[in-house]
């Protein structure tokens, strides 16, 4: 069964759906977190949380504004990025201060991705965008940085970090469109 | 953006879609943007495929988690109520029964007319289970978000606590039919309690909940927050042999100032050993 089936019957209240989702789903929740998060303890309890609350609230899925999956994976992302965010709160503003006087490579994210059919494509896609557009973008979804922290980070202006977001997005989906 | 977008003063907010579909705006930003998603079909538009695009970066990340994580997944799940739908406003959100006590837990239920109360671990705990659960669940309207984030965490603890395999309930009631109810696990050294029946405090005033054991002081687990919500207490030493309520000043005090109002045995619950 398709995973927006399953959501379905997972509102209604069946475990055995939920027992199936989870096969479905655990894998990329749980990379996606770890991606964010980094912190491996951190990233199974946000995981876990964020499973849960996929058996809680299946009710609020509307399937007439997209794939039960992006709003899953969408879920995911909020909370791993809120968790991250909190965490770094406290210690981060001085350390950023130190990475930018070190200037130190942004670009990791091409080197972290693993092999993999959908890795080699999204990383040979992200390698198509210019550099700009692939920092504004991998900063603030992998590393949960938000628009303000990523024009700091790149000190760039507000308005053209939005744009290379925007670019940077819609590049990706032309490059990945014949990707399933 | 089309320069009569930027004419039209629209041009700022609307620029904020794909940092949103990034989740790269600060709280108060995404707030507003949400807001005026609702009034902007375009923007919803846009917004809907910009975080398609994001989505894809997401499953390049796939990996796979700890086997362990299932099983406490799935456990927590059969502890755990679900909320309503959009759809079904008058739902009651419920427990599932063996959390009542009245039917053993899931997976051990292939004979489900063999009552078999000796698996059960809330099988004389019915009225703590359910002052805990009513109180829960009270409230359904005007929530806000952060009341409903700050509930979110609770359920979540709560869950914990639940999902615990030796969780056990336990209240209390005096002959003006005020109590003290609690769910319990030794082993997670949790417990969630809860206090009903009381008049509310005047103000400057709060309940403080205490952890007794023997041969030590009172160590304070927190106050209530007023009306049913219950306290979520952690930490709790295996040698505690009670809880107890103090009226205490606004704030709550190092040590207790007063009489208990009510105390609460937790050797059926499995603690003082």
């Amino acid at each position: 069964m398709e995973a927006d089936e399953l959501l379905v019957l997972v509102a209604g209240g069946d475990q055995k759906a939920f027992e199936e989702l989870y096969g479905l789903v655990s894998g990329p929740v749980f990379g996606l977190v770890r991606r964010v998060v980094r912190d491996p303890a951190q990233s199974e309890e946000v995981a876990q949380e964020v499973l849960l609350e996929l058996w809680r609230s299946a009710a609020r899925f509307d399937p007439g504004r997209g794939s039960a999956l992006s709003w899953i994976l969408t879920l995911a992302h909020r909370r791993a990025v809120d968790r991250v965010r909190s965490a770094r709160a406290a210690v981060d503003r001085e350390q950023r201060e130190a990475r930018r006087a070190h200037h130190p490579a942004f670009d990791q994210v091409t080197e972290e991705v693993e092999a993999g059919l959908e890795r080699e494509w999204v990383r040979r896609c992200l390698d198509r965008l210019t550099t700009l557009q692939r920092q504004s973008v991998t900063l603030a979804y992998y590393d949960g940085y938000t628009y303000r922290e990523v024009a700091e980070r790149l000190s760039l202006p507000l308005g053209t970090v939005k744009t290379r977001m925007r670019d940077g997005l819609t590049q990706l989906r032309k490059c990945l469109g014949g990707v399933a | 953006m089309s320069l009569l977008a930027r004419l039209l003063g629209r041009g700022d907010l609307h620029s904020l879609a794909a940092p949103y579909a990034l989740d790269a705006l600060e709280p108060a930003e995404r707030v507003r943007f949400e807001r005026h998603l609702k009034n902007c079909e375009r923007c919803a538009a846009e917004v809907r495929a910009l975080s398609e695009d994001a989505v894809r970066l997401a499953w390049s990340t796939a990996a796979p988690p700890p086997a362990a994580m299932r099983d406490r997944v799935l456990a927590a799940v059969r502890a755990t109520p679900q909320e309503a739908g959009p759809m079904a406003r008058e739902h009651t959100p419920q427990l599932p029964p063996h959390v009542w006590g009245t039917q053993p837990p899931p997976g051990r239920s292939r004979a489900p007319r063999e009552r078999r109360p000796f698996f059960v671990p809330f099988a004389t705990a019915t009225a703590a289970a359910a002052l805990v659960v009513a109180s829960l669940f009270a409230v359904q309207a005007n929530r806000t978000q952060d009341k409903l984030d700050a509930e979110r965490a609770q359920a979540r603890e709560i869950a914990h606590v639940l999902a615990a395999p030796d969780a056990r309930a336990t209240t209390r009631k005096d002959p003006q039919g005020r109590s003290i109810g609690a769910v319990a696990s030794a082993s997670e050294g949790q417990a969630i309690v809860t206090l009903s029946g009381y008049d509310a405090l005047p103000s400057g005033r709060v309940h403080q909940l205490w952890l007794m054991r023997p041969g030590a002081q009172p160590r304070s687990l927190g106050l209530f927050g007023g009306g049913d919500t219950p306290l979520v207490a952690t930490d709790l030493s295996s040698s505690a042999t009670s809880l107890a309520v103090t009226v205490e000043p606004d704030g709550g005090s190092p040590q207790p100032t007063s009489q208990p109002i009510v105390q609460l045995a937790l050797k059926s619950v499995g603690f003082g050993e």
